[in-house]
C-alpha cells in the first residue's frame, strides 16, 4: 500500500483500489482497497463468494469501470486517470473480455460478432473476415461461422465470445466465470483452450466458483467482502 | 465512413421488422404531407386561377332593395352624367340584359342579350373579328359580339361568320366578332354575368331604353384607380341628387378577393392538417427509435465493452437513422407525389378547368428537409443519450 511507484514490468498494478457504489443513501463498498501485481504471462483465478466483488474488480481490470479511489496501473500506465474515448482504446487493444453471460450480438452471425472489435479498429472488411475465420478456427468453430448465437449451443457461444476477446491479439485475456453455465465436458474443451492461450504467453485471469477451474491456474487470489483474504501462487 | 454505410445497412437488414415499421412510418408521413400540399396548392391555385377569367376592376351600383322609397331611387340616364363627374370615374354605363329570341335564317334561340362598353367584362378569348370599339359605342353602331354558346347554337355550321347579322326583333345587327371559351364555365359557378349576344350599351339604350329607369349602373374607373375607392364617392353622390335614398354597390374584385381569402383559409387549414400529420409520423418515428435504443442498449453495452468509442457508436447510429430517412422519405416521396398529383389531375383541374402550376421543388424539398430533420434528431438523440452509457450499465440494462 505504501509502495513507491514501482518500475517492474508487471502486466497489472492494482494499488488501494476501492469501489462503492450508491444507491440512493444507501453505500455499497465493493471493493474496500484492494491491492496486487500481475506479471506477464500470469494465470491467476479470482474466487471468492458471490458478492465478494470479484465482478466488479474484473470490470475495473477490463477498464469497464473505473475505481473510486486508487491507481491502476496496466502496463505502467495509470488508466485510472484516462477518459472515455482512450478507456475505450485501451479496451480495443490490450485487452480481451469474456463475459459471463457472452454478450453477443443477437441476429449477427458468429464470424460478424468475432470480427466486430476489427470494425472499431478500422480494419477493412475483407481482413476482417480473414481474421476472424482464423480466430475461430483456434477455437474449433470455423465451421459454424456463419450461424446466429442462438443457432449455437452454450459452449459454442463461449467459444464465440473467446474468440472475439482474441481477435485484437491481446496481451490480457479477462474472463468471468467462462465456465460457469457450461457443462463438465464443454467447460475441460474451454479450460483447454485457456491453458494454449497461457502456454502461448499471454496473461490470463478468470473469475471462478469451481477449485477445480481454479486448480489450473498457477494462482489463485480470493475476495471477501470487497477485500483480498488471501492471494496463493503455487509456483 | 464507407464501412459505416455497409455496417448500418447489415445492421438494417439483420433487424428487418423494426427497419420495415420505421420505414412505414416515413413513408406515411411524408407521402401524406406531400400529397395534402399539392392538393392544396392545385386548389387555391385553380381558384385564383378561375377568377382571373374576370373583369374585376369595376363595379355595380343600384338602388338598395330594402332602402325605401324606389320610386324616388330610380337611376335614369342623367345619373350617368353625375358618376362620370365624379373624379377618378372613366365611364358609366346601364346595366343593360335581357333573355330574348334571336334569329339567324330560320334558327331562333333564347339567349341573352345585351349592352357593353369597350371594356369587356368577359374575359375570354376573341376567336374571331373583333370587339366593340369606343367608335361603335360613340356612334351607336348596330354591331354585335356573339359569345361561343352563341355561335354554337345559331351556327350549327361553324364557319365564319364575321359580317353576317342576327335579327333580334325586327332589328339586325352585324357580327363583328366571335368570343372564344373562357378557361373557366363560369355558368357553373353562378358568375355567368356576360351576355350570350352584345351590342354597344348607346345602341342598346337607344332601341330599348330609352325614357326607362334603369336598373343598375356599371362603373369604370380610370385606369389605376381601385373600384373598392370610388364605392363611397358614388354612393354618396347618387344618393344626394336622390333626396336621401340608399344605394349598394357590387364589386367583382371583392368579392373574388373573399372567395379567394376563403380558399386562403382552407388552404392553411389543409396546410396545418399536412404539418399535424408530419408532426404524429415524427413522433412515430420517434417511438421507434426510442423503443430500438432501448431494445438496442445492451448491444450498444457490447460494443463500446469491446472498445468502440461513443462516437463511433453515435456516428453509426447516425448513419442507421440517415439511410432510414432517406429511404423512407424517398418511397413517400414517390408515393406523396403520385397521389397528390393524381388528386389535382383527376379532380382539382376536371372540376375547375384550372391546370394551376404547383410549386413542386419548394413542397418536396421543404418536406424532405423536414423529415430527415425528424428523423435524424429522433433517431439520433436516443443514441446519443444511449453512447454516453457506462458500458457496464448498459449490459446491464433488461
Ligand atoms: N451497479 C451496482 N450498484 C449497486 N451495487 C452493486 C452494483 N454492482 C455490484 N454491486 C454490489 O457490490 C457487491 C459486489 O458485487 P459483485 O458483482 O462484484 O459480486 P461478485 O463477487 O461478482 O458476486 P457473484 O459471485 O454473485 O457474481 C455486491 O454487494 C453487489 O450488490
Ligand atoms: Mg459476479
Amino acid at each position: 500500500m505504501n509502495n513507491p511507484v514501482k518500475l517492474t514490468a508487471n502486466a497489472i498494478s492494482m494499488q488501494a483500489i476501492t469501489k462503492t457504489y450508491k444507491m440512493g443513501d444507501v453505500e455499497v463498498n465493493a471493493l474496500r482497497g484492494v491491492s496486487f501485481d500481475i506479471a506477464h504471462g500470469e494465470y491467476v483465478a479470482i474466487m471468492g463468494p458471490s458478492g465478494s466483488g470479484k465482478s466488479t474488480l474484473m470490470n475495473v481490470i477490463g477498464c469497464l469501470d473505473r475505481p473510486s479511489s486508487g491507481s491502476y496501473f496496466l502496463d505502467d500506465t495509470d488508466v485510472s486517470k484516462l477518459d472515455d474515448a482512450k478507456l475505450a482504446h485501451i479496451r480495443l487493444t490490450k485487452l480481451g473480455f469474456v463475459f459471463q453471460g457472452f454478450n453477443l450480438l443477437a441476429r449477427t452471425d458468429a464470424i460478424k460478432n468475432v470480427s466486430l472489435p476489427l470494425f472499431y479498429a478500422g480494419v477493412p472488411a475483407k481482413e476482417r473476415r480473414a481474421r476472424a475465420l482464423e480466430v475461430l478456427k483456434t477455437v474449433g468453430l470455423s465451421e459454424r461461422a456463419n450461424h446466429k448465437p442462438n443457432e449455437l449451443s452454450g459452449g459454442q457461444q463461449q467459444r464465440v465470445a473467446i474468440a472475439r476477446a482474441l481477435i485484437n491479439n491481446p496481451t490480457v485475456i479477462l474472463a468471468d466465470e467462462p465456465t460457469g453455465n457450461l457443462d463438465s465436458a464443454t467447460s475441460d474443451d474451454v479450460l483447454a483452450l485457456f491453458a494454449n492461450l497461457h502456454a502461448g504467453g499471454r496473461t490470463i485471469i478468470i473469475v471462478t466458483h469451481d477449485e477445480e477451474v481454479a486448480d489450473r491456474a498457477s494462482r489463485v487470489i480470493r475476495l471477501r467482502d470487497g477485500l483480498i483474504v488471501s492471494d496463493t501462487n503455487k509456483m | 465512413m464507407f464501412s459505416y454505410i455497409v455496417e448500418a445497412w447489415a445492421v438494417l437488414m439483420a433487424n428487418r421488422t423494426r427497419t420495415i415499421l420505421t420505414l412505414i412510418g416515413l413513408v406515411v408521413g411524408v407521402a401524406a404531407i406531400i400529397a395534402v400540399q399539392i392538393s392544396a396548392s392545385a386548389m387555391s391555385g385553380a381558384v385564383t386561377g378561375a377568377f382571373k377569367g374576370l373583369n374585376t376592376s369595376m363595379f355595380f351600383t343600384f338602388p338598395k332593395s330594402s332602402g325605401g322609397d324606389l320610386e324616388k331611387a330610380a337611376l335614369h340616364l342623367s345619373d350617368i352624367a353625375l358618376i362620370e363627374s365624379i373624379p377618378g370615374v372613366r365611364t358609366a354605363i346601364p346595366y343593360q340584359q335581357q333573355r330574348t329570341v334571336i334569329r339567324v335564317g330560320h334558327n331562333a334561340v333564347r339567349l341573352k342579350f345585351g349592352g357593353e362598353s369597350d371594356q369587356r367584362f368577359s374575359t375570354a378569348p376573341l376567336a374571331q373579328g373583333r370587339v366593340i370599339s369606343l367608335d361603335d359605342v360613340t356612334s351607336a353602331a348596330s354591331v354585335c359580339v356573339i359569345s361561343s354558346k352563341a355561335f354554337e347554337r345559331l351556327f350549327p355550321n361553324g364557319g365564319d361568320v364575321v359580317g353576317q347579322s342576327v335579327l333580334v326583333g325586327d332589328r339586325r345587327y352585324v357580327i363583328i366578332g366571335v368570343l372564344g371559351k373562357t378557361t373557366i364555365d363560369t355558368a357553373s359557378l353562378g358568375l355567368d354575368i356576360a351576355a350570350d349576344v352584345t351590342i354597344p350599351y348607346t345602341t342598346y339604350y337607344n332601341n330599348y331604353q330609352r325614357g326607362q329607369t334603369l336598373f343598375g349602373l356599371e362603373v369604370l374607373p380610370n385606369p389605376g384607380i381601385s373600384p373598392t375607392s370610388l364605392e363611397p364617392a358614388v354612393k354618396q353622390a347618387l344618393s344626394t341628387s336622390h333626396s336621401g335614398a340608399q344605394y349598394q354597390t357590387f364589386d367583382f374584385g371583392m368579392f373574388f378577393r373573399t372567395i379567394s381569402g376563403f380558399f386562403g383559409v382552407i388552404g392553411i387549414v389543409v396546410g396545418a392538417v399536412g404539418g399535424i400529420a408530419l408532426l404524429v409520423a415524427g413522433i412515430g418515428i420517434m417511438n421507434i427509435m426510442l423503443v430500438s435504443v432501448m431494445e438496442r442498449t445492451r448491444e450498444i453495452g457490447v460494443r463500446k465493452a469491446i472498445g468502440a468509442k461513443g462516437g463511433q457508436v453515435l456516428l453509426q447510429f447516425f448513419i442507421e437513422a440517415l439511410l432510414l430517412s432517406s429511404i423512407g422519405s424517398g418511397i413517400g416521396l414517390a408515393l406523396g407525389v403520385l397521389l397528390g398529383w393524381g388528386a389535382s389531375a383527376l379532380f382539382i383541374s376536371k372540376i375547375s378547368g384550372v391546370t394551376a402550376p404547383i410549386p413542386w421543388l419548394s413542397i418536396t424539398s421543404l418536406t424532405m428537409i423536414f423529415a430527415t430533420v425528424v428523423t435524424i434528431v429522433f433517431g439520433t438523440y436516443p443514441a446519443f443519450r444511449a453512447s454516453r452509457l457506462d458500458p457496464i450499465e448498459a449490459l446491464r440494462y433488461e
